[in-house]
């Protein structure tokens, strides 16, 4: 079978795999990268959400992006894929760092938190630099 | 774990923010990752005291250069406040190159936000 055909065939197997601009308009679930290190937003930030899959334990990729020159990634998630669970959102804050041509003591960041009312918005903000971190549930 | 007061090389300290305390009896555990395996090896299971700290997290010996995760078991500790929380866990995943100097880790907690940074 050719790469082409099974690529093709991947695509439809894996409808939750999707990246961030197609996911959503509204995404429930928002997120703001901040380099605190030097005071502009985290810019082209390689992220991941992923849920957690309760019988198995095992993680379910849902999304994968990037954040835009403001430091956003709008279309993370759409209100019915947002269904109560655990989530989690890394951020490859170590490859962002290189790319700056900086060290850091982080080589990712990964947050996990817990959805219980969906109906709401989340936003899940990180403020990071070369060696501390902080993240917070905003609205 | 080892118990040998003068080589602290990795130390940590809970503090909730919420309540302005020490996070006290927080478990915790220490984790290196096995590079050829990539998978996690547990190194230390423990418990933070009255002060939120947890002396004789590793040896020097033993602290050799790698990637270490420190996991926390927040959700578990606000739940015993009779607390609900934003975070089930909290991981903090970071990178040692020079394992002769002092890494002091500390994690501020509120049942919504946390932070951290690398002290010494």
């Amino acid at each position: 079978m050719s790469t082409r055909r099974l690529q093709h065939i991947k695509g439809h197997l894996l409808v939750e795999d999707k990246s961030a601009e197609m996911a959503a308009p509204n995404s429930p679930l928002t997120t703001h990268v901040l380099n605190t290190g030097i005071g502009v937003p985290g810019a082209r930030v390689a992220l991941s959400l992923h849920r957690m899959d309760s019988s198995t334990s095992l993680w379910n990729l849902l999304t994968t992006g990037t954040t835009n020159d403001d430091g956003r990634c709008p279309g993370l998630i759409s209100r019915e894929q947002f269904t109560p669970a655990v989530y989690k959102l890394r951020f490859e804050t170590g490859k962002y760092w290189e790319s700056l041509g900086e060290t850091s003591f982080y080589p990712y960041v990964e947050i996990v938190f817990t959805i219980t009312d969906h109906s709401q918005n989340f936003h899940i903000p990180l403020l990071c630099s070369r060696f501390s971190y902080s993240t917070y549930r905003g609205s | 774990m080892s118990f040998k007061p003068q080589e602290n090389p990795l130390t940590t300290h809970v503090l909730n923010t919420s309540d302005g305390v020490p996070g006290a009896r927080m478990a915790l555990s220490l984790h290196r990752l096995d590079s050829k395996l990539v998978i996690w090896n547990l190194v230390t299971v423990g418990t933070t005291d009255e002060d939120g700290r947890c002396p004789g997290l590793i040896a020097s010996e033993a602290f050799t250069p790698g990637m270490y995760k420190m996991r926390f078991e927040t959700g578990q500790y606000w739940e015993s406040l009779g607390h609900t929380s934003f975070y089930p866990y909290v991981e903090i995943v970071f990178t040692i190159k020079d394992p002769s100097q002092r890494f002091h880790l500390p994690l501020l907690l509120s049942p919504f936000s946390y932070s951290t940074y690398r002290g010494s």
